[in-house]
């Protein structure tokens, strides 16, 4: 007849035996011939429901039952049962607040329609009110998650930035007023969510995120929110998320498309499950060069804030393991499935990256250069100097590769408009012998072309700075964008 | 209460401040009598959590079914199971408390910068929702 072993706590419940000898076919027939000779144990191994309590696994031998035919498992004579805890834990949650934090009477008027529905309640509000979430930039996307997450109630909110307002940014980073342009992003962002919501804690942190400094400024926080428009620090905030076991609630966004997902949650992806390499330097473009429509940010902005909202609470279905794409030129919302990748380089089984790394480099992002001109090269050329060019009637070529668009919002009216790719088609426009000079909008995409043309045998130079350093520096009446 | 011998204490720390910053954890063996329970064997086990094991750590059953066996063969019991803390209190975390089991006692040793700290032990309940402290001598 087939023996079950009973661990040592439960001996006091199966008459001080260690083992007990049962007959039985199957694992199922065992186990309840056990618990009815020891009724006592019933209530240590089995729920209210009659099934085995979520710790308990049941091995037959060396195997688990689980992995054979579960209940149904046929035992013989001399085989062995066994009772075996499932263990596992870890420092990541911390225990629970003790429950004498409370909702004051203007809390309760202010949260009322949180109140009122069951899966918020006061137990959620003070969920959220006992929260700490981290936003990482407050442009776009960290202009309407700080604004609706400050109006939840999240308790204690950080904010990670240090830019300044400017004109630019209001078409869409509506934390952000007129009267704000030219003050630190994180104040102004701070007052108008203090003016939404003085309940809440608000703690600024006016420094670029670093591998220095990031795992200091995380660890303090329950949920990391993603809202930064850069490979470098995307993947900076995704790796000190999986090493410090903090979820991390991705968005991203360009021109008409959007992204979320939630990434290292509860053994989920990671964004280097998705994207182990980033792109190429320059191949994605970022909203500065390639726009972005303005109401964009808010859809995404107020996904990741519902998903951040949602794990607080721990209500519904996470946005773990899919990733939501947004096309709001179709209004269509499509979903793709995310695997957890084993050979993942941070949160495999056998992880390469253990703390953090220069995301600069990993990124393809060359240190920034000393001011000084490089050698052997005729290298960039100021526009001051390109202005008296023009005015000395010097034989050059100016050409402009920004887009069409671009070129109708403010151009020189001495340059020749060639888009950059458009520029291989149109070489042979172009006299070898002339000295030529690229410009666009700052002096990425002409330093292209300017390679470009280079490999081709022309001797071309980039204005530094593009057109908008000609507008601060030659021409004040040519508007910036 | 439980009182953890010199020997397996001095076991459980220095695995502790080896695996640091990453969690371990382990089983104690000992006797339970009329005066609480006795470690006298520190049994370490590998944190087989995957994923970042600084902040989680799992138990394979596995290695549990051989820790009790063990403790048989000694003529011992498996008294209870020890984990790490690395950087933050020994505290039983809502992780440890969803996870555990109400048959063992959970020592839980706080390591900071590599070096020992502070620990408790935790006696979880059957349904998982709170974990009593229990005292603890080493």
């Amino acid at each position: 007849m087939p023996k079950v072993l009973i661990p040592t706590p439960l001996r006091q419940y199966a008459g001080k035996q260690d083992s007990v000898v049962l007959s039985g076919s199957t694992v199922g027939e065992v186990l309840t011939a056990l618990t009815t000779l020891h009724a006592d144990l019933r209530r240590q191994l089995f729920n209210d429901e009659g099934k085995l309590r979520s710790f308990v696994n049941v091995y037959l031998n060396d195997e688990d039952i689980r992995y054979l035919q579960k209940d149904a498992t046929p035992v013989k004579d001399g085989d062995t049962v066994s009772i075996v805890p499932s263990i596992a834990g870890g420092s990541v949650a911390a225990p629970p607040e003790p429950a004498t934090a409370e909702l004051s009477k203007d809390e309760i008027l202010r949260y009322s329609r949180h109140l009122i529905m069951p899966e918020v309640g006061t137990e959620g509000q003070l969920k959220l009110k006992a929260a700490k979430v981290l936003l990482v930039g407050t442009g776009g996307l960290g202009a309407p998650l700080g604004l609706y997450l400050a109006a939840a109630g999240v308790g204690r909110i950080g904010l990670v930035d240090f830019d300044v307002v400017d004109f630019t940014n209001l078409q869409r980073q509506v934390i952000h007023g007129t009267s704000d342009v030219g003050r630190k992003k994180l104040d102004s962002a701070a007052d108008r969510m203090h003016e939404i919501n003085p309940f809440v804690r608000i703690d600024k942190h006016e420094v670029a995120l670093s591998s220095e400094n990031a795992l200091d400024i995380l660890r303090d926080y329950d949920i990391i929110v993603d809202g930064t428009d850069n490979f470098p620090t995307r993947y900076l905030v995704n790796d000190a998320c999986v090493l410090l076991g903090k979820p991390n609630v991705y968005g991203s966004i360009f021109r008409f498309e959007g992204q979320a997902t939630v990434f290292a949650y509860q053994g989920g992806p990671c964004y280097r499950c998705l994207y182990p390499e980033p792109p190429p330097p320059g191949l994605v473009p970022s909203c500065a060069e390639g726009g972005v429509l303005g109401i964009l940010p808010g859809t995404i902005g107020l996904i990741q804030a519902t998903e951040t909202v949602k794990l607080i609470l721990g209500i519904g279905e996470p946005l773990v393991g899919r990733l939501l794409l947004y096309d709001a030129l179709a209004m269509r919302f499509r979903e793709l499935k995310l695997r957890k990748n084993p050979e993942c380089p941070v949160c495999g089984e056998h992880p390469t990256v253990t703390k953090l790394i220069d995301y600069q480099q990993f990124c393809g992002i060359p240190k920034p250069q000393p001011e000084a001109p490089m050698t052997g090269d005729a290298g960039d050329i100021d526009p001051t100097e390109v202005k008296a060019k023009i005015d000395r009637g010097d034989k050059f070529v100016l050409i402009d590769v920004r887009e069409p668009h671009e070129y109708q919002i403010c151009n020189i009216p001495f340059a020749k408009l060639i888009p950059l790719g458009e520029l291989p088609k149109h070489l042979d426009e172009l006299n070898p012998a002339d000295e030529i000079v690229a410009h666009c909008k700052s002096g990425m995409r002409s330093a292209k072309a300017v390679d470009l043309l280079k490999k081709n045998g022309f001797h071309a130079r980039n204005m530094k700075g593009g057109i908008l350093a000609w507008s601060d520096k030659v021409d004040p009446s040519v508007p910036k964008y | 209460m439980i009182r953890i011998e010199s020997g397996p204490w001095q076991q459980m720390v220095a695995h502790a401040g080896a695996a640091y910053p990453n969690e371990c954890c382990g089983a104690m063996l000992g006797r339970i009598d009329d005066a609480g329970k006795t470690v006298t064997i520190a049994l370490p086990l590998e944190n087989a959590y995957e994923g970042p094991r600084a902040s989680r750590y799992e138990l394979r059953p596995e290695d549990l079914l051989r820790a009790d066996k063990e403790a048989r063969s000694r003529n011992l019991d498996l008294v209870g199971i020890y984990h790490s803390h690395p950087d933050c209190d020994a505290y039983f975390s809502e992780t440890d408390l969803k996870n555990s089991c109400p048959w063992y006692s959970f020592v839980v040793l706080s390591i900071r910068n590599g070096a020992f700290d502070h620990a408790n032990s935790w006696l979880p309940d059957a349904d998982q929702t709170k974990a009593e402290r229990e005292e603890l001598t080493y």
